[in-house]
């Protein structure tokens, strides 16, 4: 299966993991999740007393036997996870090299081929809004399946990254619409003006699970222009003037550190899984090897 | 601390300029970056759209502002005084004589002592007065007292060395004058040291800073120069030279004798260090000519390698002797070479006219107007009062003096003399202790030799000394040699030519071709001309004759360049070198290095920042 994505050898050994859910699947649509609900499936749950009409396919006739009572055996139902996937598709996600907004397609394009492969349900919400992409965008929501992963992974590959992002805005919407908590993998810089902390509460108030996975631009972390500049933002296009030198560096990057440190405690503090990483680190490394020992999946 | 340019601190008006500089922002590079979320957790310039920005801690800005009050500082030329006790009123007194053009000093010495004329100049208070000397032959007031900076570098800039040697005591004695009732004032001397004896200010205690010029001697001189007939032959001129090495190493030189400029005779000379060495040269001589001699070769002073003499050939000297009868004195004079000699016993009716009359114990009722060689005369213009004394002993005599030279009076008797008084136009140049034996001196034009006693009543005729010394009377007393001798003079020295014709106006020719006119007092029958402080020929134009004289250095002391590094009064009082000048220490330069090290740091700072 090629898609520009990710190679058919990734996709292979991603197929041995499933996303973990640290909690029962709420959906109520039938998968292969342990949920709460009572259904058919072959896991025993509990027993119950008869009533009328039940189906006399599910009495325990040994308990009959020996007690001479009618019991029903429940069984767990298996649901459906839900999966959603927050890309942020705005313009700063276009810097670095390569790409910040093409190395989170990656991630996401895993994430959502690892829960495909789960009979898991995968949407991916990349905001901004994007009025053109809209039916692009759309065709990303509630994909259940093996048999859409290509479809997923080539819409997926399709979306572009543009405008200014709102992450808390964006988080809290998706919190709010979504039918189901289940897992959520939120792939952002983290670099909004307004902060982020409102959007992952709203997540995690919500009942999802959050992943919460930071990209960086190498030149975010390590600035190469020095001195006197007047910055832009790319998103708000907001300026902001700085003297720079080489020997302020350990300054700069000491300020990043503490700017994902931060992230990091609060994500603690939520209950949120963090990894951070930066645009240009291997691919695979960050699949197999970090999001596993974050326990995005398992 | 002091500033000598206070006015610098207006300077210091530039210092907001500099902090206007940073309250307006700065021109910077446009970069688009993905966000500038980190970058405004890092950094704290504020985004204000008001041209001024709040102004904050920045050592950029401190450095520059340390580096304009630096550089503010040292243009006001801040400075301590060097010694607490300085005078308000400064008598500078320049050395302008020939041995100041010496050139071991670039560019001559002179110029090195206006350059420090000019510090001190600078380093003067306000308040302070600075009176200018200029010390040659004479002594020149180039400033009065003023506290005008500009006048007195002008007067400084407007001095010029001179090739006379040095009369100091002259300028003392006014510096003297000018500080007298003034305790805080100073003298500064700005000399080589070649300056005669000041023995007169042995107890004056002058506050005299002396202030050495030059750093060594190398250096030929022409200390003498005589022109004679040769004694082995009298149809030819002896002309004696005397040349001196002064400097510490041997030196050769030639020595050229030129006649009216034509080369006659080149001597080549070794000379030794510190060695005199007699040189004599002999020529023919037709006419009366310009003799000079030349020294060649590389030293530091050029005016005394050159001398000049006017010769002068011998002309019959007309001697008229009013004698009762005197064979030995008649015999003497006779021997004497190129004389003519009349003897009478009164003064003749003629109108004949004699270079010189000798009187022998006689006193005309009409005294003769030419020179005199009075013998055992009583004339009472001559004296306030005469006696007699027996048996004066010779005590002493001035061997220097020309009358006597090569004259002794050991073993000379005198049974009796005329006991005067010296006349304040005479000296006297052999002494008895009560009277003056002989005299000699000009009254008036007249040139006199007065003998006090009868040379008959002495054993004097019977010694050797006595014709020699008729001859050389007869030399001194001789009116052409007297000219002759008035021929060549010393640098500085006055010119003076006696005049036989009516003349109202004369002009000379300079040895630099300029022609200066004179005007010429007929009463006084006589020209002067003071303006000799070149050396060289300087022609003489008065009425229908020319006279050509000569201006020469021949000075030993000006000779020797040696830098002296004390000035003696007497035996006793000196002043030393001084190294410690009037001048201001002035620390100006410091603060302009620690500008320049405060530039550097900027700089070095700047780039760290930025790059």
């Amino acid at each position: 299966m090629a898609n520009p994505l990710l190679t058919s050898d990734l996709l292979r050994r991603l197929e041995q993991f499933q996303l973990l859910a640290q909690r029962r699947a709420k959906s109520s649509t039938r998968g292969e999740r342990r949920s709460r609900a009572r259904g058919q499936s072959v896991e025993f749950a509990d027993y119950r007393n008869y009533t009328v009409g039940d189906d006399f396919r599910y009495l325990d006739w040994n308990l009959y036997g020996r007690l001479e009572k009618l019991f029903l055996k429940l069984y767990e139902e298996e649901r459906e996870l839900p999966v959603t996937i927050f890309l942020d598709a705005s313009e700063s996600m276009t810097f670095g090299e390569p790409r910040k907004f093409d190395f989170a397609r990656q991630i996401a394009a895993a994430v959502g081929y690892v829960g495909l492969c789960g009979f898991d349900r995968v949407s991916v919400i990349s905001f901004p809004d994007l009025p053109e992409e809209a039916a692009l965008r759309n065709s990303l929501r509630l994909v259940r399946g093996r048999k859409s992963a290509l479809t997923f992974l080539q819409s997926l590959s399709q979306i572009t990254a543009k405008g200014a992002s709102a992450l808390n805005e964006s988080l809290r919407r998706g919190a709010l619409t979504a039918r189901t908590a289940g897992v959520a993998v939120v792939l952002s810089d983290f670099l909004d003006p307004d902060g982020y902390e409102g959007g992952l509460t709203a997540l995690v108030s919500r009942g999802f699970q959050v992943n919460a996975i930071q990209i960086l631009a190498a030149e975010e972390v390590n600035p190469t222009s020095f001195g006197d500049l007047r910055l832009i933002d790319s998103e708000t296009g907001a300026l902001q003037e700085v003297t720079f030198g080489r020997h302020r560096i350990a300054n700069y990057r000491q300020t990043v550190n503490n700017y994902c440190q931060r992230l990091r405690e609060f994500c603690r503090s939520r209950g949120v899984h963090y990894l951070n990483a930066l645009s240009n680190s291997p691919l695979e490394q960050i699949l197999l090897r970090q999001l596993r020992e974050a326990e995005v999946w398992g | 601390m002091h500033f000598l340019a206070p006015w610098a601190f207006f300077f210091a008006a530039v210092l907001p300029v500099v902090v206007l500089f940073y309250l307006l922002k700065r021109r910077r590079v446009v970069r688009l970056i993905s966000s500038t979320v980190l970058w405004q957790k890092f950094i704290a310039d504020t985004q204000a759209s008001a041209p001024f920005q709040k102004l904050r801690h920045n050592w950029l800005l401190i450095l520059q502002l340390l580096l304009l009050l630096l550089a503010i500082l040292a243009l006001s030329r801040p400075y301590f005084f060097g010694r607490t006790s300085g005078g308000k009123l400064q008598v500078v007194i320049l050395d302008a004589s020939a041995s100041m053009q010496s050139t071991d000093v670039a560019p001559s010495r002179f110029e090195y002592a206006r350059g420090e004329a000019l510090k001190l100049v600078d380093a003067m208070h306000d308040d302070d007065q600075m009176v200018l000397l200029q010390a040659g032959s004479n002594t020149e007031v180039k400033q009065s007292a003023t506290s005008g900076k500009s006048a007195l570098r002008r007067a400084i800039q407007g001095s010029a060395a001179v090739d006379t040697p040095t009369r100091l005591q002259e300028a003392l004695k006014l510096a003297e004058t000018l500080i007298q009732n003034n305790p805080t004032a100073e003298i500064h001397l700005f000399s080589d040291g070649a300056i005669p004896s000041l023995d007169e200010f042995e107890n004056s205690g002058l506050p005299l800073v002396y202030h050495q010029v030059g750093v060594r001697s190398e250096n030929l001189g022409i200390t003498s120069l005589d022109v004679r007939p040769n004694p082995e032959n009298p149809a030819q001129r002896a002309i004696f030279a005397s040349v001196s090495n002064y400097s510490t190493n041997a030196h050769e030189a030639q020595l050229e004798l030129r006649q009216d400029g034509e080369l006659i005779e080149v001597k080549v000379l070794k000379m030794r260090p510190r060695e005199s060495s007699p040189q004599v040269f002999i020529a023919s001589q037709d006419t009366d000519a310009v003799l000079s001699v030349h020294l060649t070769g590389q030293d530091d002073l050029s005016v005394d390698n050159q001398a000049s003499v006017v010769s002068v050939l011998p002309r019959p000297i007309k001697v008229l002797l009013l004698s009762q009868g005197n064979q030995l004195l008649s015999k003497a004079l006779r021997v004497a070479p190129n004389v003519t000699l009349s003897e009478a016993s009164i003064v003749p009716e003629t109108d004949e006219k004699f270079d010189l009359v000798v009187l022998d114990n006689m006193t005309p009722l009409n005294m003769p107007s030419g020179n005199l060689l009075a013998i055992h005369v009583v004339q009472p213009n001559w004296f306030e009062s005469v006696g007699t004394l027996e048996s004066p002993p010779i005590v002493d005599w001035k061997s220097s003096h020309p009358l006597l030279r090569f004259v002794n009076f050991d073993n000379v008797q005198i049974a009796e003399c005329l006991l005067v008084k010296t006349p304040t136009w005479a000296a006297s140049i052999v002494d008895s202790p009560q009277t003056g034996l002989i005299l000699a001196g000009e009254l008036g034009r007249q040139r006199i030799v007065w003998i006090g006693f009868d040379p008959l009543q002495s054993t004097w005729p019977l010694r050797i000394s006595f014709p020699i010394f008729i001859a050389n009377a007869i030399d001194w007393l001789n009116p052409a040699s007297i000219n002759a001798s008035q021929l060549s003079i010393q640098a500085g020295t006055p010119f003076r030519l006696a005049l036989t014709e009516q003349v109202t106006e004369a002009s000379i020719r300079m040895p630099g071709g300029a022609v200066r006119k004179l005007e010429v007092n007929s009463d006084k029958g006589e020209i002067v001309f003071g303006d000799t402080a070149k050396n060289g020929t300087y022609h003489l134009f008065g009425g229908t004759n020319e006279v050509i004289f000569c201006v020469n250095l021949l000075d030993e002391r000006e000779s020797d360049t040696t830098p002296k590094p004390e000035i003696k009064f007497g035996e006793y009082a000196k002043a030393d070198s001084t190294t410690l000048r009037r001048a201001n220490l002035e620390f100006w330069r410091w603060f302009a290095a620690a500008c320049l090290a405060v530039l550097m740091l900027e700089w070095w700072y700047y780039h760290r920042r930025t790059v």
